[in-house]
């Protein structure tokens, strides 16, 4: 699915990555781990297409390519990253804006476009599964939600693009454990032979719902440890420090 | 003929009706602006909108419009209900005012009567005092609301090559009495012309007075508008411009809170593109106390398009307690774009609350990226964004269909380029 070959990456003459290698097979959840700084969300970063960074390596998606493909071809390729931080958009319906995305995606694949009603039936049973609120869905995209509820959309969008590779971002940070659980199970429920999972995140915690086949620690822009799940407990008992 | 913009006094005998008294007024309203000229931007009013320049690169010469024929394929909004006044080239054609009493309404063409003589030193509206001869009046008796919305039609026909057309229109909105219109210009021009309007809007005790203003396809129009309100106690005026798609356009408003507790509201959301030029200019005078005023003006500005806004909220001594609110933002989408805005505030009273602010910016980089990293292209994103960016303005507009209505028009600007 994935092929990360010596990436190397640096912005505004930094650098951050240092030679990364990673290979993700359809079906695999590999989580990544690192203390703050070590280049996780550049990672992340990179993968969705962000402009500003200077790569070399090789980068590998389905085979392709992955530098001779565009932002928004990513995302019509299956590729979807679920944001630290996701953007508040003001003035753009929540709902609008996912049909929009849906029907580019859909259209790309060959798809045919999805009408209204068969949309709002999808988005209101996905929205359940992860205890939204529908009320949020006619709000602007983001503007006003809690942190839990921007995560929680976030993954809304992941159930109702459907991609082939997730990458989450730190999806964890700043949730409470019922908003935690509602969003591991909604990974968990999505999980499939033919879908990939990159879990980014700083804490073991997430991973005890969301289990990973994999767990790599990140340091300084490299790989430097990579094992099962007992590695992501090892590193809550010793800290990243003693890994090294 | 008009020859380097330099108007004939002979003119003025053309227009009909008029007596020497008025010919007096004209005469003199003429020689001040054949003296002046069309205004430049060392006048403090023009400093972003050269109006001379922008006339002498456009126009080989202007001649004043004595034509106004009736067009078979006019159409009627079929979106909503609503009582109608046709204008063509200036002149009121026909009314039609079926869902209200009709003896509460008085409309009548151009009035020389209606207006004082007043004298200014703007060589426009002096122009429009020498030149005036078509308009509307419209007086609305006390103690009636309409129970639907007035559109105003304003169309301008096909064969307008190089002429002016000045007019002179008044609205009354008597004691307890609301009016609802929507001023909507329909441009059939696909020659340059300039209109040069005069405005004169009164609203009386405990009035409410709602205008929509839509401009929304592309013309060779080259538009100038004063409006002056004066607005009595406890009464409202609001204002919503909607208006691009036109060669030169500015809105030059004075809005006088004479009574108090009374209101103003100015809220635009502009997409200008091309040649586009846009002025909104305003001065708020808050006379007495107690009087509350807001602007919010949002502009998006594409190719080589610029836009202005000049905003000045006045407070004289008496006028303690006064609520002042002015707020532009402008979104830069080319780099051959340009706003310019310049707010003022001169405050003379000192029990009071008033603020402003301006920014002026390109689209969010990372709000583009997070958009295309779910399919959207990047021309998507930027259109989602700046119809939001837009749509915060509409979103104020109470009735859905109306609402509806603006935003479609809006929509065809943002996503027809």
């Amino acid at each position: 699915m994935l092929e990360i070959i010596n990436l190397k990456a640096s912005i505004n003459k930094r650098d951050i990555l240092n030679g990364l290698n990673l290979k993700i097979n359809p079906g695999e959840v590999h989580a990544i781990m690192g203390p703050n700084g070590s280049g996780k969300s550049t990672l992340a970063n990179i993968l969705s297409g962000k402009n500003g960074y200077k790569i070399t390596g090789d980068l590998k998606y389905k085979g392709e390519n992955l530098k001779d493909i565009p932002v928004e071809q990513r995302a019509q390729k299956g590729i979807f990253l679920a944001f630290q931080y996701p953007l508040e958009i003001p003035g753009v319906n929540t709902n609008n804006f996912l049909k929009t995305s849906l029907n580019t995606i859909r259209k790309a694949k060959g798809e045919k476009e999805i009408d209204t009603l068969a949309f709002l039936k999808l988005v209101k049973e996905k929205a359940k599964e992860l205890g939204i609120d529908e009320k949020i869905l006619s709000r602007q995209l983001n503007v006003g939600f809690s942190g839990g509820e921007k995560k929680k959309n976030e993954i809304l969008q992941m159930k109702i693009l459907d991609p082939n590779l997730v990458i989450l971002d730190e999806t964890d940070s700043g949730l409470d454990i019922d908003a935690l659980k509602t969003i591991a199970d909604g990974v968990n429920s999505s999980r499939s032979k033919d879908k990939s999972f990159l879990v980014i995140t700083h804490y073991q915690r997430l991973l005890d719902y969301i289990k990973p086949d994999f767990v790599h620690v990140l340091s300084s822009g490299k790989i430097i440890k990579s094992g099962s799940r007992e590695l992501a407990l090892e590193l809550e008992k010793k800290g990243y420090k003693k890994i090294n | 003929m008009i020859e380097n913009f330099k108007i004939s006094l002979k003119e003025i005998d053309k227009i009909n009706l008029i007596n020497q008294e008025d010919k007096n007024y004209r005469i003199e309203n003429l020689e001040f602006f054949n003296k002046k000229g069309f205004p430049t931007k060392k006048e403090e009013d023009w400093k972003f909108s050269d109006l001379r320049e922008i006339f002498s690169k456009n126009f080989k010469k202007i001649d004043i419009n004595d034509a106004y024929p009736e067009e078979n394929n006019f159409r009627l909004i079929q979106e909503f209900d609503h009582n109608y006044i046709l204008l063509i080239n200036g002149r009121l054609i026909r009314s039609d005012f079926k869902f209200e009493d009709k003896n509460k309404i008085k409309i009548t063409g151009y009035k020389e009567e209606n207006f004082l003589r007043e004298k200014s030193n703007n060589p426009l509206i002096c122009l429009n005092n020498a030149l005036s001869n078509e308009g509307y009046n419209l007086v609305v008796e006390k103690d009636y609301k309409f129970e639907k919305v007035l559109v105003i039609y304003n169309l301008f026909n096909e064969d307008l090559s190089e002429k002016i057309l000045n007019n002179k229109n008044k609205i009354i909105v008597n004691k307890n009495s609301e009016l609802h219109t929507i001023e909507y210009t329909i441009n059939r021009s696909k020659n340059k012309f300039f209109n040069n309007t005069y405005e004169n809007v009164i609203l009386y005790e405990n009035a409410k007075f709602k205008n929509i203003c839509i401009q929304a396809g592309r013309s060779e129009g080259y538009f100038h508008k004063f409006l002056n309100g004066s607005i009595k106690s406890d009464s409202k005026y609001s204002s919503f411009i909607f208006s691009s798609g036109l060669k030169f356009n500015k809105q030059d408003i004075q809005i006088d809170l004479e009574g108090k507790n009374s209101d103003c509201e100015i809220k635009s959301a502009l997409f200008l593109n091309k040649e586009d030029h846009q002025e909104i200019k305003t001065i708020v005078n808050h006379l007495v106390p107690n009087c509350k005023s807001f602007q919010k003006i949002k502009s998006v500005l594409d190719s080589n398009a610029k836009g202005v806004y000049q905003g000045k909220i006045f407070v004289k001594d008496i006028a303690q307690k006064t609520n002042a609110y002015q707020l532009s933002k402008a979104l830069l989408i080319s780099e051959n774009s340009e706003f310019d805005s310049k707010p003022e505030l001169e405050i003379y009273a000192d029990d009071v609350k008033c603020s402003h602010g301006s920014t002026s910016g390109n689209v969010d980089e990372n709000s583009v990226h997070y958009l295309m990293t779910r399919g959207l292209t990047k021309k998507e994103a930027t259109q989602l964004l700046i119809n939001g960016f837009l749509k915060e303005i509409i979103s104020e507009i109470k009735s859905d269909t109306i609402k509806k209505f603006v935003e479609n028009k809006l929509e065809f600007q943002v996503y027809g380029y």
